[in-house]
C-alpha cells in the first residue's frame, strides 16, 4: 500500500513539473537577463499580424525610341535627346496600361493570377482583396524573411516574349506556355568551361507553341559550325541549353538570323539554334554551374521565382506597389489572455464537478486533466505546429474529448466497483473504455490527419492539434490517468480486505457454526409450518363462524 | 416504420423551424457580416511612440460611438495605428486626428491624412481553400464508416451520414443568421467543430446500432 502511495505521489510531481514547464516555463540566465527556454507558439497571421500590400495600377508611361524604319531601337535608355535627334530616331510615349485595359475583368483575372503565384510560391495563407472601382488589389500575407521578395517577384508582370531581333516581329508569347518548371542537371557539355550542378529553367510549350518552337529552331538556325555562342545542343533530349546570365550574341557573323527572348520587356538573351526542336521544350540555364550549394540554391530561387511568374500567364495590368507594411492583428496578446483565462475557468468547473462525482478517483482525474493541458500546450510549440484561430478552437474540442474520455472511464469503473472495489474490474473497465473511445474517435483521427496536409494554415493548424491531442488523449491516459486510478483502486482494495479479513477459526468452531446454522434453518422451517398451520386453523374457524351466521340471517 | 417519440417530434419540430427561419432571413436581409467581409475605410496616424490599443477605442467609441471599429498597431516599432471602421466622413476624421495630436502631444496634419478604401473579401475566397481537404477527409470517413458499419447497409450510412453532416451545417448556418453573429474569422472554426461533432455523434450512434444488431443474431443464432 505505502508503495502505491509513493508512486501516485511520484506521478502527480511529475504532472506539476511538466504543469510549470508549460505554464511557467523554465528560466535560465543569458547575458544577464532571465530566459525563457521554452518554444514560443508560432501564430498564424489572423493572430500574428500581415504583411499588407497595396498595388495600385501604373498610370505611368513608357517610353520607346525607334529608328527611321519604326523598328524599337534596343539599348536606347542610355541614348540623350541629341543622340536621339542625331540618328534620326523618335521617342514615343504611351501608358503601360490603356484604357481599355482598366476593366473590372482584369482585376479578377489580375487577382486569379496572383493567388496561382502564391499556390506556384507555397504561400499557405494569404488573402486579395479587389478594389472593382480603382482596381487596387490588397494582398496579405505572413510577416516573414522571406515578405520582401515575395513582394518584388509577386508584382511582375510575366510578359513573356521570343521576337526576331531584327524585325522585332512577336513569334511566341505567354499564349504558348503551357507549363514552366524548374529543373537541375549537371553540365556535361563539351564547350562548358565550369562543371556542377545547374538549375534549369524548363519551359514546355503547348501544341500551338511546339508547332511555332519548331518553325523558329528551323529558321533561327547557326549556319556555321564554329560558333562562338554559349549554345550547346543536348543530344539527349534534342532541346537547347543557354546560360542567360552571359550575353549570347557573340556568334559567327556567318549566322544569318537571331531571336531575342524578353521576359517584362527585358531582354533575357539573343540566341540562334544549332538543331530544329521538336520536343516543345525550351531548357535554360539559370546563373552558372556550380559545386556550391548556396549558390546553386540561389540560382534555383532566380529559376522558381521566373518559373511562377511565367507558369500562370501574365497580368494583364502594370501594378506599382503603392503600400507594403506589417500590420499586427486586431488579436492581441491581451484576448488571447482573456481566452486562456476563460478556457481556464469553465475547466475549473468541469473540474470540481469531476471531484465531486468521483470523490478521490475525481480529483486524481482532475489533476491529471491539467497535466493533460500542459502536455498539449507544450507539444504544440515542440510540433512546429502554427496556431490560428482554428488550432484555438481545436485546441478547446481536445480538452473537451479528455474531460469526456475521464468522465467515462471513471464511471465505468464506479459502476463496476459498485459492491467491491476490485482492481481487476478496474483494468477491465479501462481497457473497456478505451475500445469504446478509440472506435468512436476513429473518424475525427480520419479527418485530422487530412486536414494536416491541406495547404491551407487556418485548417493545417487545426489538423495538426487535433491530430496530436487525440495522440496525447491515447497515450497520456495511459501513462498517468489510468495508472493513477489503477493505484487508488489498489490501495482501496487492499484497505476493504484489512477491514474485512477473516479470523482464524478452530475446526471444532467451525463445525459448531455450521450445526448452529443447521439448527437456525431447522427452527426458521419449523416456525413457518407452525404459523401456517395456525392460519389454517384460524381461517377455517373464520369460515365456520361466517357460515353459522349466514344460516341465522337466512 | 419506426415510431417517433414525443421528444424526437419536439426536436425535429425545432429543427425544421430553426432551418427554415435561418434560410428565409438569408435570402431576405442576408448575413451580418464582419468588417472584413464588407468594404470599408481606413486611416492609419503616425502616433510617434508605443500606446495602448485601449486609449485609442476610448477616443474611436467617443467619434464613431456604435460603429464597428478594428485598431491595428502598424509596423515593428508598433508607433503607428492603423483605424478601419465601416465609413468615416471628413468631420469624424477631423475630430480623430485632434484627439490623437492632443493625446499624443503630436500635430499630425489633418490635409495629409488619407481615409483609404478596405475592399470586402468574397465569402467565396474565404471558403474555397477549405472545400477540397472537406471532400477529402468526408470521402475516406464515408469508406471507413461503410466498411466498419456494412452490417447497418451500405447506402443508408452513406446516405445518413453525408444528411446529417449537411444538415448539422445547414443548422449551424441558420443559426448565424438567426442570433445575427457577424460572419467572420470565427465562422470557418465554428463549422469545422460542428463538422467534428457531428462525426463523433453519427459513430456513436452507429456503435449502437451495431452492437445491438450483433446481440440480436446471437440471440437468432442460439435459437
Amino acid at each position: 500500500m505505502k508503495a502505491k502511495r509513493v508512486k501516485i505521489i511520484t506521478i502527480i510531481a511529475i504532472i506539476v513539473l511538466i504543469t510549470m514547464i508549460s505554464f511557467i516555463g523554465v528560466y535560465t540566465q543569458v547575458q544577464n537577463r532571465m530566459e525563457n527556454q521554452v518554444k514560443n507558439y508560432s501564430y498564424a497571421m489572423d493572430i500574428n499580424g500581415t504583411r499588407t500590400i497595396v498595388l495600385t495600377p501604373s498610370t505611368d508611361n513608357k517610353t520607346t525610341i525607334k529608328d527611321t524604319d519604326g523598328k524599337e531601337v534596343e539599348n536606347s535608355s542610355n541614348l540623350t535627346d541629341a543622340q536621339i535627334a542625331e540618328k534620326g530616331y523618335t521617342k514615343e510615349e504611351s501608358k503601360y496600361n490603356e484604357d481599355d485595359v482598366l476593366t473590372s475583368d482584369n482585376y479578377e483575372k489580375s487577382k486569379q493570377i496572383l493567388e496561382e503565384r502564391f499556390k506556384d510560391l507555397e504561400i499557405k495563407n494569404y488573402l486579395i482583396r479587389v478594389n472593382e472601382e480603382t482596381g487596387n488589389l490588397t494582398l496579405e500575407i505572413d510577416e516573414n524573411t522571406d515578405a520582401d521578395t515575395i513582394v518584388s517577384n509577386i508584382t511582375q508582370v510575366g510578359k513573356f516574349e521570343i521576337i526576331d531581333s531584327d524585325t522585332q516581329e512577336v513569334l511566341m508569347d505567354n499564349n504558348d506556355i503551357k507549363l514552366v518548371n524548374v529543373m537541375y542537371g549537371s553540365n556535361s557539355s563539351q564547350t562548358s568551361t565550369s562543371s556542377g550542378t545547374s538549375a534549369y529553367l524548363n519551359i514546355e510549350f503547348n501544341d500551338d507553341g511546339t508547332k511555332k518552337l519548331e518553325n523558329i529552331t528551323g529558321t533561327y538556325v547557326n549556319t556555321t559550325s564554329n560558333n562562338t555562342s554559349s549554345n550547346t545542343t543536348d543530344s539527349s533530349d534534342n532541346t537547347q541549353n543557354t546560360d542567360t546570365t552571359t550575353d549570347n550574341d557573340t556568334s559567327s557573323s556567318t549566322t544569318n538570323k537571331k531571336i531575342t527572348m524578353k521576359i517584362d520587356d527585358e531582354k533575357i538573351m539573343s540566341t540562334s539554334f544549332d538543331q530544329v526542336i521538336k520536343t516543345g521544350k525550351l531548357q535554360l540555364t539559370v546563373g552558372t554551374s556550380t559545386t556550391d550549394k548556396t549558390k546553386l540554391k540561389e540560382n534555383a530561387k532566380k529559376a522558381s521565382n521566373i518559373a511562377m511568374i511565367l507558369d500562370n500567364g501574365n497580368l494583364p495590368i502594370k501594378y506599382t506597389t503603392d503600400e507594403n507594411k506589417y500590420i499586427l492583428s486586431d488579436i492581441t496578446t491581451d484576448t488571447l489572455q482573456k481566452v486562456e483565462i476563460g478556457v481556464a475557468i469553465l475547466a475549473g468547473i468541469a473540474l470540481i464537478i469531476l471531484m465531486f462525482r468521483y470523490k478521490v478517483n475525481g480529483i486524481l482525474s482532475a489533476i491529471s486533466f491539467i497535466g493533460f493541458a500542459s502536455i498539449l500546450l507544450l507539444t504544440i510549440r515542440y510540433a512546429n505546429v502554427i496556431l490560428s484561430i482554428e488550432g484555438i478552437f481545436a485546441i478547446v474540442i481536445i480538452l473537451i474529448l479528455n474531460y469526456i474520455f475521464n468522465d467515462k472511464l471513471l464511471n465505468n469503473i464506479r459502476k463496476a466497483n459498485k459492491e467491491k472495489v476490485e482492481i481487476e474490474n478496474t483494468k477491465k473497465q479501462i481497457k473497456e473504455t478505451y475500445k469504446n473511445f478509440v472506435l468512436r474517435i476513429i473518424p475525427i483521427s480520419i479527418m485530422s490527419i487530412a486536414f494536416c496536409f491541406a495547404n491551407w494554415i487556418p485548417m493545417s493548424s487545426f489538423g495538426m492539434v487535433t491530430f496530436w491531442g487525440i495522440v496525447l488523449i491515447l497515450i497520456y491516459n495511459l501513462l498517468f490517468t489510468s495508472t493513477l486510478v489503477k493505484l487508488q483502486s489498489g490501495i482501496v482494495e487492499a484497505k476493504d480486505n484489512k477491514l474485512n479479513k477473516p479470523k482464524v477459526k478452530s475446526s471444532k468452531k467451525v463445525k459448531e457454526e455450521k450445526t448452529d446454522k443447521i439448527v437456525e434453518k431447522k427452527e426458521k422451517n419449523n416456525n413457518t409450518k407452525t404459523a401456517k398451520e395456525q392460519k389454517t386453523k384460524a381461517n377455517n374457524t373464520k369460515n365456520k363462524t361466517n357460515t353459522k351466521r349466514n344460516g341465522k340471517n337466512k | 416504420m419506426k415510431k417517433l417519440t414525443l421528444k424526437s417530434k419536439i426536436i425535429i419540430a425545432l429543427l425544421a423551424i430553426v432551418l427554415i427561419a435561418g434560410i428565409s432571413i438569408i435570402l431576405t436581409i442576408g448575413f451580418n457580416k464582419d468588417l472584413e467581409y464588407e468594404d470599408a475605410q481606413n486611416i492609419q496616424l503616425y502616433i510617434n511612440s508605443d500606446f495602448e490599443v485601449s486609449d485609442i477605442k476610448q477616443i474611436t467609441d467617443e467619434i464613431f460611438q456604435n460603429q464597428e471599429v478594428m485598431i491595428q498597431k502598424v509596423e515593428v516599432y508598433k508607433d503607428s495605428v492603423s483605424i478601419t471602421t465601416k465609413e468615416i466622413t471628413d468631420d469624424q476624421k477631423s475630430q480623430l486626428v485632434s484627439k490623437i495630436n492632443e493625446k499624443y502631444s503630436r500635430d499630425i496634419d489633418e490635409k495629409n491624412t488619407d481615409i483609404k478604401v478596405v475592399p470586402h473579401i468574397k465569402l467565396m475566397d474565404l471558403i474555397t481553400p477549405y472545400i477540397i481537404p472537406f471532400i477529402i477527409a468526408t470521402v475516406i470517413i464515408l469508406i471507413y464508416l461503410v466498411i466498419r458499419y456494412r452490417k447497418l447497409g451500405v447506402l443508408k450510412v452513406i446516405l445518413k451520414t453525408v444528411g446529417i453532416i449537411i444538415l448539422t451545417e445547414l443548422e449551424l448556418i441558420s443559426l448565424i443568421a438567426i442570433t445575427r453573429i457577424p460572419l467572420g474569422r470565427l465562422t470557418i472554426p465554428m463549422v469545422i467543430t460542428v463538422y467534428m461533432l457531428s462525426l463523433i455523434g453519427i459513430t456513436t450512434k452507429y456503435e449502437k446500432q451495431l452492437s445491438s444488431k450483433i446481440k440480436e443474431e446471437k440471440k437468432e443464432e442460439e435459437k
